[in-house]
């Protein structure tokens, strides 16, 4: 059979009845139409047809009622929404749409990814783009807040989303279902347990007593360093109850409970003395309370912290002690040296006499105080006594100073006495004595117990130099020797001048003895 | 009257929200205003809400965009993703 249609035919009609032409030219027109059609049907370029029947027309939607698919859509807790395969907006959920701050109708047709901020937008069109063989899945999050936000932001202040997409046939186009599913609750919960762990850890790690109270005055936190306030484990029980503090310096607050109200009323209060009368060893410490607001202005309780006071007033007493020690030691200095300067000043005919005497004496006093500071006024060695009393004049190496035996400790006024001591015989050698010839020697030495006294004998002998003959009159110097140690019945010194030279004999006080 | 200013119209019939039709929408916002802006008169009809206007252009599958004018009427069927098909078959004689 000929198409009718066919280009010959045409002609041939047209030639036949030229009023034939406009009418054929319509069917064919209307024949193509049906073609187009067909074709756009098999091809599945359409997905609704027109039915015409007696009464009127109707659309009938190929590949099924949209309607079921956004039904089930809707339904769906979380955000959810159909787009086709060029990622366009078919149908959203009221999840989504309040997500998105819009309205379906304003949505559809656009980019899905579109109707985020630009870091989610390039997120959810990655995801989009990938390839569609099966589930694909992408956390955002979004800083904008959304018109009617289903949760609170997280800490961070955005909003988490899993945002998954699943290939799917809509009728007869493909595409993808995409849900949003909020995880902010859970980013939030995480957050606050991180938050928690960290404080904990804060908490814990302190060296100072941390308690935390709620506003009823019950501990729900304690840190190690805080068992030592109480026996017993602190944390479900009443802070007055558990921790009785006192107030030794009266600052007004009758209690432990003061302070947590204060500190819950939001006042801040800093380094308190307290005594913790519950706790089984140290019981002094430095308490401080600061409200503890979980959140600006909610006050949910207070935080206490404990410092430890015992090493800080062992020191404030070692520190008062030292304070009465120097007066003790000035004290007695100054009366040295006015009794030094009286003394000389009784015996020297002359001014330049006086100088001279008293200016050496004050030196001497100031070596032995050397040597007591450079050891902290500790225990003094008496060869280190020795050597500073006498180096002025000799030495060991010179050959001229014997030191035999003097290898001994010594208390700080033993220590201040013999250096007096050592001075006057050290000056009397030089001026009248062994040291004032050529040959002359001076031998120190410990020659055992005192017979006498409970004391250590030392005995300062002078050899080789100038015959000695007794002092005419008693000089300063004698009475230096004689009186230095008279500070103990155990102490003593005598001096005594055979022809060979000049013997002096010391008893140290055995208590003055390391 | 000249092509520039005769007046043209475009009508494009879609069925509610179905995936072909809101792709039709899109793609013909998209044509029209990357190609032909401020051309056309677009005017969209649901045939959903008023099935009977099917009937002026004889419409059978849905999505169909109309040249309602200049004439001759022409019509496109499809989701109009085929921008050259489109464009080709807007094309006005003379242009």
């Amino acid at each position: 059979m000929t198409a009718p249609s066919s280009p010959d035919a045409s002609r041939n009609i047209a030639a036949l009845a030229p009023g034939l032409s406009a009418e054929v030219a319509e069917l064919r027109r209307r024949l193509d139409e049906a073609e187009d059609t067909l074709r756009a049907i098999r091809n599945g370029e359409v997905d609704a047809l027109v039915m015409r029947d007696g009464v009127g027309e109707d659309v009938f939607t190929i590949g099924g009622d949209a309607e079921s698919y956004r039904k089930f859509i809707e339904a769906m807790e979380p955000g959810a929404a159909a787009v086709d395969d060029a990622g366009r907006l078919l149908y959203a959920n009221t999840a989504l749409c309040n997500l998105i701050g819009a309205p379906l109708a304003a949505l559809q047709g656009r980019a899905l990814a579109e109707c985020f901020d630009a870091r989610a937008a390039a997120d959810i069109a990655g995801l989009l783009a990938g390839p569609s063989n099966g589930r694909r899945s992408a956390e955002i999050s979004l800083t904008a807040p959304p018109a009617a936000p289903a949760s609170p932001p997280a800490t961070d202040g955005a909003r988490h989303f899993t945002v998954a997409a699943m290939p799917v046939r809509l009728g007869t186009v493909s595409g993808q279902a995409v849900t949003f599913t909020d995880l902010t609750e859970r980013v939030r919960a995480e957050h606050a347990e991180r938050a928690e762990q960290v404080a904990k850890a804060i908490i814990a790690s302190a060296n100072e007593a941390v308690l935390v109270c709620d506003r009823t005055g019950i501990i729900t936190h304690a840190n190690l360093a805080a068992a030592q306030l109480a026996d017993g484990p602190l944390v479900g029980r009443d802070f007055d109850e558990a921790v009785p503090l006192g107030f030794p310096f009266g600052v007004g607050l009758m209690g432990g409970g003061d302070l947590l109200a204060l500190a819950a009323a939001g006042g801040s209060i800093q380094g308190i003395e307290v005594i913790a009368r519950a706790a089984p060893k140290v019981q002094d410490y430095l308490v401080s309370a600061a409200p503890l607001q979980i959140a600006p202005g909610q006050i949910s309780g207070c935080v206490l912290t404990m410092v430890d006071l015992s090493a800080r007033k062992a020191a404030e007493k070692q520190q008062l002690l030292l304070m009465r020690e120097l007066d003790h030691r000035v004290k007695n200095t100054l009366a040295l040296v006015l009794s030094i300067s009286n003394r000389t000043l009784s015996i020297e005919d002359t001014l330049e006499g006086f100088q001279t005497a008293f200016t050496a004496r004050i030196q001497a006093l100031a070596a032995t105080h050397t040597l007591l500071a450079q050891k902290s006024w500790s225990n003094l060695s008496l060869r280190d006594v020795l050597a500073a009393e006498i180096a002025p004049y000799a030495d060991e190496r010179s050959g001229r100073v014997k030191l035999v035996d003097v290898d001994v400790d010594l208390a700080p006024r033993a220590a201040i006495a013999l250096g007096l001591i050592f001075h006057e015989l050290a000056t009397n050698a030089v001026k009248y004595g062994a040291l004032s010839a050529a040959t002359g020697q001076v031998t120190v030495q410990i020659a055992g117990r005192s017979p006498e006294r409970d004391a250590l004998r030392l005995v300062w002998s002078e050899s080789g130099g100038p015959v000695v003959t007794g002092p005419r009159r008693h000089g300063f110097g004698r009475t230096v020797i004689a009186r230095s140690l008279g500070y103990s019945p155990n102490g003593a010194a005598d001096l005594a001048f055979p022809a060979a030279g000049v013997i002096c004999t010391i008893d140290i006080p055995g208590e003055d003895l390391a | 009257m000249s092509a520039d200013t005769a007046p043209r119209k475009l009508v494009l019939y879609v069925a509610g929200q179905t995936p072909k039709s809101l792709a039709a929408i899109a793609n013909l916002q998209r044509i029209c205003a990357e190609h032909l802006p401020g051309r056309y008169a677009v005017e969209v009809v649901d045939l959903k809400q008023q099935p009977h206007l099917a009937r002026e252009h004889s419409i059978v599958a849905i999505p169909t965009l109309v040249r309602e004018l200049p004439v001759p009427l022409k019509k496109i069927i499809g989701d109009l993703s085929d921008t050259h098909k489109v464009l080709v078959n807007l094309k006005v004689e003379g242009e």
